[in-house]
């Protein structure tokens, strides 16, 4: 079976119960959006392949499983992130503010190169915003990471951030791999090859 | 935080160790309301793996207990009494942190730099090649992959030639890279863990690597194990005789329920004395039974048997030998049914205690648990699991009849150098009057166990005195822990001149100068705990309450695995145990239009698997050779 995508990145969301992570995964995945979830049973990941300059790339976006409600992220859920998305709620504060505390979160667990970026979600709901858009965008650029706003339930922008941050990977992952000069005994590009084949000693293994 | 807890669930588990976290998952899995706890602010209680910052800190509450204080009458109702929970920081013990190392470098050796690990340390190569994950058959991690070898390119080229000895101050600031284990634990890769992992579909959360070589210690040196067919070929370190005899006898291990006279006449002797009546040579006497059956001179000879076969049936899946390592660490696995659970609704708070037990009185009939009190509010649940150490005293018929003894090293190099970067297990037989073996386990920075430049020893044994007492032995032959804290001899962390001047190995004389270089521990760890595996878990227990073990003496997760699965079918004994999670695409979205079913790519990639398991070990071994 060949190979259907040329990157695969694994990317998270992150933040507060209830500013809309799952929301935004399920327009993003599924272009549909549903109020019932009430946590996020059941859903592990969800994935979507995307082109980018020719490349398709296929993102793997994990949820938090309902783990952020006390601070019981496990550590392995951030093991191998190349992405992640912190959404906070533009019609609260308090989850806006605990971004700063998802970030430690994230310096302590994720890699530390970790492409970030910060997403204000239900930007539909202008009447009832408790965060201005310039708070958002002011504490982006205090991390040096990308902003945005996103309506999950109006399906604005966010599309373009999970592009975005998706572009950003890839750009960082390039400029890595051109750095590194051809290896010398020839085994760092041996994953370029396509290739899906029985566990062998000379690859990472996949079984099931 | 606000405590929006709901009162009432199916089952709550207390503690976030191995078996309790199997035990959350499949009750999760079969849709049961789960509540999981753990009082400290980790996973995996006394299974939990740490940066070394997370690990000091850990070392301080062991010290320092945090007294559960609060009173918590006035939630009994009628009928029913409140049973205190118990504190599990009161059991670890002897703990023992060194520095073998100078706080901060002296400013002259900074500026000369000397290399304590230069050249060879250089020269090895990441083990790059025998990751293993045992997900469905994505292509995930050679994605990731490619990252890291760009990254490790990068680190090679940006690295200086010569590196800086370690200090104190540099090694702290490098915590973040550590993952250093309380219980470390392999699996075997046919074991049942491996299996469960597969089968439920957990096994996406977790990434292994195959352990690449087996050590044994024989005649005062660490020699390979030759533990696949292609080892025994290709070893110099037995003769082609040994080699028949070797293959012959192993062959009749794997086979004996066919050959079922081959033991007789041993069914009531130890191993050690069938495999003499073998006649085997002595080295193959101790590779066999010390490395492959992991036993010792009193195993019984049908054990010895069985352990042989274990290890026979894991080679060749996934790597050189039977074993697997998870990255980052052992305690990443509890917290992979940790995931499941919440990924089906379980719901996770840490930090959170039970203080007590509710239990009914009980009058005429055998008394019966229906929750416990946390926080000072009373949480209700049809079963409760609890962690050992958050039993209350009274469930222990008596105190824990034996204990661990661990030691944790980070070390300047390997205890072998190899030409990459080696898992490395070895069972260090029961040497020099000590009556127990070591297990010893050494990974490396490919594994995330410590940053590049240096090794994490881990040994465990059965406790007879002190963790420092009863390793000491095996530390001595292995490493050197000399301390060299003095700054001005900054060379004292070169090994070669460390070798010539302490002596202190018997072995030491004309065959010093091919002695392999002992590895310099930079700091040390040392600990008991309770091994509680052998408790008597049933007398004295209201019903209704599932006590959990702490971490075992045995190598692997097997015990954990089969108490969770016993509790689990004591509790919803016509339910399946953990049945596979779906995969995300074959989850239909309420009001979705019901298209066909998905195609079950993880079956198909299994029997592809299936049918290349044989030809695994042949062709690994091939292109191991070519990778040279």
């Amino acid at each position: 079976m060949a190979k259907t995508y040329d990157y695969l990145f694994k990317l998270l969301l992150i933040g507060d119960s209830g500013v809309g992570k799952t929301c935004v995964l399920f327009r993003f995945s599924e272009d549909a959006f549903n109020t019932t979830f009430i946590s996020t049973i059941g859903i592990d990941f969800k994935i979507r392949t995307i082109e980018l300059d020719g490349k398709k790339i296929k993102l793997q976006i994990w949820d938090t499983a309902g783990q952020e409600r006390f601070r019981t992220i496990t550590t392995a859920y951030y093991r191998g992130a190349m992405g992640i998305m912190l959404v906070y709620d533009i019609t609260n504060e308090k989850s806006f503010e605990n971004i700063k505390n998802w970030i430690r979160n994230i310096e302590e667990n994720a890699s530390a190169d970790v492409e970030k970026m910060l997403l204000g979600n239900k930007c539909e709901l202008n009447e009832k915003r408790q965060v201005t858009k310039e708070r958002g965008e002011q504490l982006a650029i205090e991390y040096g990471i990308k902003f945005m706003e996103t309506s999950a339930k109006a399906s604005i922008h966010v599309e373009e951030a999970f592009f975005t941050l998706a572009r950003d990977i890839k750009t960082k992952m390039e400029k890595k791999l051109e750095a590194s000069n051809p290896p010398k005994g020839g085994h760092q590009l041996k994953s370029y090859e396509p290739q899906r084949k029985p566990p062998s000693w000379l690859s990472r293994c996949t079984l099931l | 935080m606000e405590d929006d807890l709901p009162t009432e669930y199916d089952v709550i588990v207390v503690g976030t160790g191995m078996t309790e976290s199997v035990v959350a998952a499949a009750a999760s899995r079969i849709g049961k309301r789960v509540l999981h706890l753990d009082s400290n602010e980790y996973y995996g209680g006394l299974w939990a793996s740490f940066n070394f910052e997370g690990l000091q800190k850990w070392m301080e509450d062991c010290i320092h207990p945090v007294k559960p204080t609060e009173e918590v009458s006035a939630v009994a109702r009628d009928g029913e009494t409140l049973i205190k929970a118990g504190n599990q920081f009161s059991t670890v013990s002897n703990i023992e942190e060194t520095w073998y190392i100078a706080e901060e470098l002296a400013d002259s050796q900074q500026a000369t730099s000397f290399s304590k690990n230069n050249g060879d340390e250089q020269g090895e190569k990441v083990g790059d090649t025998d990751d293993v994950k045992l997900a469905e058959s994505d292509e995930t991690e050679k994605e990731k992959e490619k990252e890291n070898d760009a990254e490790k390119a990068e680190a090679e080229d940006g690295k200086p030639a010569i590196t800086e000895p370690w200090s104190q101050t540099k090694l702290k600031k490098e915590y973040r890279k550590f993952n250093l284990d309380l219980a470390p634990k392999l699996l075997f890769a046919r074991g049942s863990l491996v299996e469960l992992l597969i089968s439920s579909n957990i096994a996406r959360y977790a990434e292994f690597r195959s352990v690449t070589r087996v050590l044994t210690w024989l005649d005062g040196h660490l020699e390979p194990v030759p533990c696949s067919r292609a080892d025994v070929f290709a070893t110099r370190h037995v003769t082609v005789v040994e080699k028949r005899m070797l293959m012959k006898l192993l062959t009749v291990c794997m086979e004996y329920e066919h050959s079922s006279n081959e033991f007789e006449g041993f069914e009531d002797k130890p191993f050690s004395e069938y495999l003499k009546s073998k006649k085997l040579t002595p080295n193959l006497l101790h590779y066999v039974l010390y490395a492959i059956a992991m036993a010792t001179d009193t195993t019984p000879c049908m054990e010895g048997v069985a352990r042989t076969q274990r290890f026979l049936n894991s080679l060749g899946r996934y790597g050189n030998t039977p074993f697997l390592w998870p990255m980052y660490g052992s305690g990443e696995i509890p917290q992979c049914f940790c995931r499941l659970c919440a990924v089906f609704g379980g719901l996770y708070h840490l930090k959170r205690a039970a203080e007590a037990l509710i239990v009914t009185d009980g009058q005429g009939s055998v008394s019966a648990c229906r929750g416990i009190v946390s926080d000072g509010r009373r949480l209700e649940s049809h079963h409760l699991v609890l962690g050992v150490g958050y039993a209350p005293p009274q469930f222990l018929q008596a105190a824990p009849p034996g204990g661990l003894s661990r030691g944790i090293f980070i070390t300047d190099r390997s205890i072998l150098l190899a030409d990459k970067e080696s898992l490395t297990l070895l069972q260090f037989p029961p040497v020099d009057g000590s009556s127990e073996p070591v297990t010893v386990i050494e990974v490396g920075p490919s594994t995330n166990a410590c940053p590049p430049g240096m090794y994490v020893v881990h040994m465990t044994c059965k406790q007879q005195t002190t963790a420092r007492e009863d390793l000491k032995t095996v530390v001595a032959k292995l490493l050197h822990t000399d301390s060299i804290t003095n700054s001005a001899d900054s060379s004292a962390q070169s090994p070669n001149k460390k070798q010539s001047e302490d002596g202190e190995g018997e072995e030491v004389g004309d065959t010093a100068k091919c002695e392999p270089v002992k590895p310099q521990v930079l700091w040390s760890l040392y600990f008991n705990c309770p091994e509680t595996s052998k408790c008597d878990f049933t007398a004295n227990i209201p019903a209704k309450v599932y006590l959990c073990s702490g971490p075992d003496l045995d190598l692997d997760f097997e015990y954990a695995v089969t108490e969770a699965k016993a509790i689990f079918s004591k509790m919803y004994p016509d339910s399946e145990f953990l049945p596979r999670a779906p995969d995300p695409e074959e989850i239909l979205l309420e009001g979705e239009e019901s298209a066909p079913g998905p195609i079950f790519e993880g079956d198909c990639a299994k029997a592809e698997n299936d049918g290349h398991k044989t030809e695994d070990g042949d062709s690994d071994q091939t292109k191991g050779e070519e990778a040279e």
